[in-house]
């Protein structure tokens, strides 16, 4: 039977209430675009699998909830993800503003390895902009990041930013995968956090998963 | 949609429908005809040769829709087409006649096509009849649960509440209309508050908003140190939320009947507890308290029911206790459904994953609304054993598909559950859960837990898990 996929990973979204994660995820998984969709509580999932460079890869991506007040919760889930974006929103200042202190939290609480990626959501609201492309871009660079500003309504740059961090991670992950074709079971990276590695340096551990 | 319409006729040559050249096609071969009409809703089951109707079930059974709106499109899709007739026509006169032969076969494949028809309408209408039987015996049933309700238990209810027939008859539901007055009197009023109290709170709340909009001066509050942007921060977020509660309803939305009573209640809520606030999920159970009280009994109802020690410790993201519950809940997951477990615990599947969408929504935002009602009702009735109980009843009624699968599709499957849950079987699943472990119930097996982790955290705090 042929392989479902060679790569399993986690991706996580983070960012404030209402920026608009729940839509880049509907949008990317099932390319639907609910405007008035329902609150998330807690962490939903979706699974999606695409191919880059010829790699089947499984990705679980998580959404969690925005609220401050869910931080506690959320944040035992950053050190099981290998991606995470950082999502504001461009009409939103204090959204942006936000980012930073997401940021903080994931390098406090995520594994050291992990693959970062920030979005600007509702790019299609120009009328309503409050954070020019500019700010996201600099902030960006000073995380070392890539940027994207993204439109879940108007499908802009969805495909693009989930791909860019899925080949991110693949390329963080390049030592694990460099037998993959050879491998006749799936890398199974989201693996790792539940051997219960410690989370710093456990992606270059030579005993990573393949089972 | 065209080829389900025409399957039955396939020997039949020729199909009028409002397509203007559909004649043109095969001259030649004029069998019979196929009238579509614009349906009257109501009366399609008195046209004898309906035949569509039951295409239209089949086919919606076969591939059942995943969800109501798809299947509202489905309808709406076979509306046009739901009464056919078949008549059997001679060719026009401009053609040569069938000979005898040919038309005696079509004339007799036209009966049995009409004989088949009827028995189908036949049976049909049966099947009809004994649903409508059994839809007027529920109500009944329903109207007599309300006239029980509403002069035996209700006027009685400290002396009867408790009564082995009272539990019975609540188990089954309570009756929408008593359904409020039962939560109400169920929950209680702990806390003492008065319609007088909600309407201060909710004045605050408005003069908290007014300040805000305008920009206006700090509003010296009790809250010592919630900042003002954290409370506009909570006051933004009850409003975005109040848009995404049950957006199917569209009646908590703007401009929904609903809205303001939703708002006004989060509202009074944080000018009530400053030290809770509002946090995501309460609007949901705030929404489902207004669809069945009135808004200042549904604010007491919301704020003695959040007081409840589980929903405290939820509502205030008491990590540790939350630990404890779901420490507790996994002792009964493994006592009852072993095998699952077992399952869950290979696959790194923790409750967490899908307790805490169930446990801050109470279900209401996993449910089917009615489904998530009744749970609700002996949630009253029994506490937050219930809630739990009911988690494990959805896990038992899914265990053979749960089994079969992996991390991913379980925490998807579990965090939206299928919208067409039946729930006869569902509530037969919870019964079958049986709360005791080893002679101890949930209120002992969780005060055991919150007694190890207390002592644990006093030896070393660094050992919590």
């Amino acid at each position: 039977m042929a392989k479902q996929y060679d790569v399993l990973f986690r991706l996580l979204l983070l960012g404030d209430s209402g920026v608009g994660k729940t839509c880049l995820l509907c949008r990317f998984t099932d390319n639907e675009f609910h405007p008035a969709h329902i609150s998330t509580i807690g962490v939903d999932f979706k699974m999606k699998t695409i191919e880059v460079d010829g790699i089947k890869v499984r990705i679980q991506i998580w959404d969690t909830a925005g609220q401050e007040r869910y931080q506690t919760i959320t944040k035992q889930y950053y050190r099981r993800a290998q991606g995470i974006f950082l999502v504001y929103d461009i009409s939103s200042e204090r959204s942006y503003q936000h980012v930073m202190k997401w940021a903080s939290d994931v390098d406090e609480y995520a594994p050291d390895g992990v693959q970062k990626i920030l979005i600007g959501n509702k790019a299609d609201e120009e009328h309503k902009r409050q954070v020019a492309k500019e700010q996201g871009l600099q902030l960006a660079r000073e995380y070392g990041m890539d940027f994207y500003e993204t439109s879940a309504c108007s499908n802009l740059n969805i495909k693009e930013s989930f791909t860019r961090l899925t080949e991110l991670v693949l390329q963080a992950h390049r030592k694990e995968l460099a037998g993959l074709r050879a491998a006749a079971a799936p890398a199974d990276l989201a693996r790792l956090d539940e051997d219960e590695l410690p989370p710093a340096g456990a992606e270059e551990a030579p005993k990573a998963c393949w089972c | 949609l065209t080829n389900l319409f025409i399957f039955p006729f396939f020997f039949c040559r020729n199909l009028f429908t409002r397509k203007p050249n559909a004649r043109l096609e095969k001259p030649n071969d004029v069998g019979w005809k196929l009238f579509g009409k614009v349906p009257v809703r109501e009366n399609s089951q008195k046209d004898p040769k309906n035949v569509q109707k039951e295409y239209e079930e089949k086919t919606g059974r076969a591939h059942r829709p995943l969800s109501p709106k798809q299947n509202v499109r489905k309808n709406l899709d076979f509306e046009p087409l739901s009464t056919t007739a078949l008549i059997l026509e001679d060719r026009p006169a401009n053609l040569p006649a069938k000979p005898a032969e040919e038309a005696q076969k079509h004339r007799q494949q036209y009966e049995e096509m009409v004989v088949q028809a009827k028995k189908r309408e036949l049976k049909e209408a049966q099947k009809r009849k004994k649903q409508l039987e059994e839809r007027c015996k529920l109500e009944d049933s329903i109207g007599n649960a309300v006239l029980t309700w509403n002069n035996e238990i209700l006027p009685n209810w400290e002396t009867m509440c408790c009564s082995r027939r009272v539990r019975e008859l609540w188990w089954q539901g309570i009756p929408p209309s008593v359904r409020g007055r039962v939560w109400s009197l169920a929950i209680g009023n702990e806390l003492n508050i008065t319609h007088e109290l909600y309407e201060i709170c909710l004045a605050r709340a408005k003069e908290k908003w007014r300040s805000l909009s305008t920009g206006g001066a700090e509003v010296e509050c009790e809250d010592a140190g919630f900042s003002a942007a954290d409370r506009e921060a909570s006051l933004e977020l009850i409003k975005l939320d109040i848009s995404r509660t049950f957006p199917n309803l569209c009646i908590f939305q703007q401009g929904g009947p609903y809205h303001d009573m939703l708002h006004s209640i989060l509202g009074a809520y944080t000018c009530y507890r400053p030290d809770v606030g509002y946090v995501q999920g309460m609007s949901f159970i705030a929404a489902v308290l207004i669809l069945n009280l009135d808004t200042a009994d549904a604010f007491i109802a919301f704020s003695n029911l959040l007081n409840k020690p589980c929903q405290m410790a939820f509502f205030r993201v008491d990590h540790g206790l939350m630990l404890t519950y779901f420490a507790a809940f996994e002792v009964f997951f493994e006592e009852n459904l072993p095998k699952l477990f077992a399952h869950f615990k290979k696959n790194n599947l923790t409750p967490d994953i899908y307790l805490i969408d169930w446990i801050f929504t109470l279900y209401s935002k996993s449910l089917p609304l009615d489904l998530a009602c009744r749970v609700w009702d002996v949630f009253c009735r029994d506490g937050e054993e219930f809630l739990f109980r009911t988690a494990l009843g959805i896990l038992k009624l899914f265990e053979d598909i749960l089994t079969k699968m992996d991390f991913i599709h379980i925490a998807q499957f579990l965090t939206k559950l299928p919208e067409d849950l039946p729930s006869e079987e569902f509530f037969t699943s919870i019964a079958a859960i049986q709360m005791q472990s080893r002679n101890k119930k949930w209120a002992q097996v969780l005060a055991a837990l919150q007694k190890d982790n207390r002592e644990m955290e006093k030896g070393s705090p660094s050992l919590k898990r």
